[in-house]
């Protein structure tokens, strides 16, 4: 192909733009911010990887297997087995590019054990990996500007896809700049927009990932997947501006999960587990948490401080700067929080949506996670996503002759103006906020059919309000036309809670506590002039 | 408490002062401010007349992205990691920053940081690190280079810099600090990147050091500019 559109510019929208431009592609690059903003710069962990020195006993067939599990089995083993192979490929290529690694003594990447895991095959950039991997990705992707292989597309906002009998074209994007919505052609569009944390309010993660890509998407004909998987990560700390996450690190290094029984401690996961209870993962301990009935704090107290300094100097920082509470003497309270979506837009095992030249890569892409993600899996899985989908689209024909989309562009415009001439002091923010509240209530860590459906009830409501809310003046445009498709997501990723009537993985039903083999299979959503449909993915029709 | 906010609502329009009145806990940042501001009611000033939500942004709300650079009681900081309990007086005043166009309220224009580093060509290319440093010395100067690489091209370090303008010559603490972790990454560009660094930064640089004091991600740009100007 000779062009392409890539949409976001995190670590997988880069990564995707960096190999397509060295393929001969010509990229847009298109986001509101500068990549520094990305949520991609927020995540500590680390990216997995076997190596070929790595600890004894550890293969690639065992990353693969506790990928598979940690997703329990809902995931494709293709697309897993393609991860987990290209994984050393990855760390070598992040490494090349000038990645700051942490390294053992002998230079090499240094490892470290996660959740989930049965060898230690994390590698990391200190505390903040993504961090690290961003600033390589954005010097590689400033050699291509600076040659014009890659273009940025700085202040635009995604409006829709110019699709047409199946087919994506280009799409539309208003400009922050010149205060209009203009279309972009290219043989390929790549959408790498994030999870949809805005549907929760204010998560752990950026407050610029909404999922309105994927909502509008999704009304244009694009098949969404496994939307009622949601990770929550179970040790986060409330401050006056958000829920922030607390590394893994912290019990990695020996916390300790209590609750206050007549003031005496109960150690309530090693109780219940033994001594590795309070590492097992993510979703048991937020149910445990969740079910502990009353508040639960995190005690690291009993470490030497110079031994927090040295192991988790960042949980120490963060909680004295945001909670003003020093972990070296006192415990921290915490709770569970939205984290990361395993769901979003359904993909071939090349990355492309059931539209033909559409791709979806990253967090905003469901593959490789299935039920539950393993912490280190969403780094490799952004980087190899991007890879696979630039691969595809430079081996691919250039398309010969585009539509005409020039009236969608100005029946767009001319909706938007319509927007601009009405005056309201209902802001649309509120109309969010009220849809978070709704999706923390019906898709919390405990789920059941009433509150689904009553959910179900409030986003019907907000969504027949949506397109007869006035315009709020006082925000950017882009959130005044965005709240029907993030509404919509919302709406679609109960309707995939209600449909699986089972509990698996990161999907957890009070009315139906148990897995149940049927049910072992991918859900696909799609939409239908107003109608969510859904159903298992029985034939692997995406695992191909 | 009153909060005093410099207001612009279009690049082109004439910047004026609002205030507003706000009953917040000290805990709360100034980004938990703005946003109780826009959104706890109606927004009204001081005097209770209605009057528009203010704009500014963010990403992370927790100071490792940059979105929320702004000048508060005068000094250039992030929104989201300055609290209420630490700022001095009973009124608060929030500007954009000063040394880029402001596009509507605290909402600046900051390209300028990606089109100087891009027009020089800062980028790393290919890892060829020097194998003259080994043992301890070898393990500060890694984590040097994974301090340089946290830089969130927030453009604090520009709008305290006395000598910095409007990036036309001068670049300022961050480019330096990119040109470092570049000729560190692939010494290969030593040569060519000293003499970018020496023409943007080193030569016109007066040695305030007030940009070590207000980066967020505490960056030692002085060991960056001592070891670029030894080479």
């Amino acid at each position: 192909m000779r062009d392409a559109i890539v949409i976001g510019s995190g670590i997988s929208g880069m990564v995707t733009a960096v190999k397509l431009a060295e393929e001969g592609v010509s990229v847009l690059l298109v986001s509101p911010f500068p990549s520094e903003r990305s949520q991609s710069v927020m995540a500590a962990g680390g990216i997995n990887a076997v190596l070929t020195d790595c600890e004894p006993g550890d293969s690639v067939a065992c990353h693969i297997e506790d990928t598979l599990k940690g997703g329990c089995y809902i995931a494709g083993r293709d697309s897993v087995t393609g991860l987990c192979e290209s994984a050393e490929e990855i760390i070598r290529y992040l490494e090349g590019i000038g990645t700051v690694f942490s390294v053992d003594d002998d230079g090499r990447p240094a490892r470290r054990a996660f959740g989930g895991q049965s060898y230690k095959r994390t590698c990391y950039c200190g505390a903040s990996t993504g961090k690290q991997i961003v600033t390589a990705l954005v010097m590689e992707a400033r050699r291509l500007e600076a040659s014009g292989k890659i273009r940025r597309g700085l202040g635009k906002c995604f409006h829709s896809a110019l699709i047409k009998d199946g087919v994506c074209y280009g799409a539309l994007f208003f400009d922050e700049h010149t205060g209009n919505i203009s279309a972009e052609y290219a043989d390929a569009v790549v959408v790498a927009t994030g999870g949809q944390n805005a549907l929760f309010g204010k998560t752990t993660g950026s407050t610029q990932c909404d999922g309105y890509t994927a909502g509008k998407l999704f009304t244009q004909g694009v098949e969404l997947k496994n939307l009622e998987f949601i990770q929550f990560h179970p040790t986060t700390i409330e401050t006056s501006q958000k829920r922030m996450l607390l590394s893994e690190a912290a019990r990695g290094e020996g916390g300790r999960l209590f609750y206050l029984d007549k003031g005496k401690r109960v150690y309530f996961m090693e109780d219940k587990y033994g001594p590795g209870g309070n590492l097992l993962p993510r979703d048991i301990v937020s149910r445990e948490i969740y079910g502990a009935g009353s508040e639960v704090f995190l005690d690291v107290s009993f470490l030497k401080e110079s031994e927090i300094d040295k192991r988790i100097p960042e949980v120490r920082e963060l909680c004295k700067k945001y909670i003003g509470l020093d972990i070296a003497s006192e415990p921290i309270p915490v709770a569970p929080s939205v984290h990361f979506f395993m769901g979003g837009i359904a993909v071939h095992n090349d990355h492309e949506t059931n539209i033909r030249n559409l791709f979806a890569v990253g967090e905003c892409a469901s593959m490789y996670h299935g039920a539950n993600r393993l912490g280190g899996n969403s780094l490799l899985a952004a980087i190899h996503s991007g890879m696979i989908a630039a691969r595809e689209i430079a081996g691919r024909d250039v398309v010969a002759d585009k539509p005409d989309f020039s009236q969608a562009e100005r029946e767009a415009n001319e909706s938007l103006a319509e927007m601009r001439n009405t005056k309201s002091v209902f802001p649309v923010m509120y109309i969010r906020d009220m849809a978070a509240e709704t999706m923390n209530k019906s898709m919390g860590i405990i789920r059941e059919e009433a509150s689904i459906k009553e959910g179900i009830t409030d986003i019907d409501y907000y969504l027949s309000i949506a397109e007869k809310l006035s315009y709020d003046n006082s925000v950017l445009p882009y959130f005044n036309y965005s709240l029907s498709g993030i509404l919509t997501l919302a709406r679609a990723v109960l309707t995939c809670a209600d449909a699986r009537k089972e509990s698996r993985g990161a999907h957890f039903r009070s009315d139906f506590p148990d897995t149940f083999d049927e049910y072992a299979h991918p859900t696909i959503v799609s939409y239908d002039n107003g109608q969510y449909n859904t159903r298992l993915d029985k034939e692997n029709e995406y695992e191909s | 408490m009153k909060v005093k906010v410099l207001r612009q609502q279009s690049p082109v329009s004439e910047p004026y002062w609002e205030v507003f009145d706000a009953d917040v806990p000290g805990d709360m940042s100034v980004a938990g401010l703005l946003d109780h501001l826009n959104y706890h009611d109606d927004i009204v000033d001081e005097n209770g007349k209605p009057t528009t939500r203010i704009g500014w942004e963010c990403s992370c709300l927790q100071g490792i992205c940059g979105s929320c650079a702004m000048v508060i009681n005068g000094i250039p900081a992030l929104a989201c990691e300055t609290f209420v309990r630490d700022l001095k007086g009973s009124e608060i005043t929030i500007q954009p920053l000063q040394k880029f166009p402001v596009i509507h309220d605290l909402l600046t224009d900051r390209s300028v940081i990606y089109k100087n580093l891009e027009k020089e060509n800062i980028f790393i290319g290919e890892y060829k690190p020097g194998s003259e440093e080994n043992g301890k010395k070898a393990q500060k100067e890694h984590v040097h280079q994974y301090e340089i690489a946290k830089c969130i091209k927030c453009g604090l370090c520009l709008e305290v810099c006395p000598n910095y303008v409007n990036g036309q010559n001068f670049f300022g603490a961050m480019f330096a600090n990119d040109c470092y972790l570049v000729a560190a990454r692939n010494t290969d560009k030593r040569r060519e990147i000293k003499e970018l660094y020496d023409e943007h930064f080193g030569s016109t640089c007066s040695k305030s050091l007030s940009c070590m004091d207000v980066c967020p991600m505490k960056i030692p740009t002085i060991a960056s500019m001592a070891k670029l100007n030894r080479r």
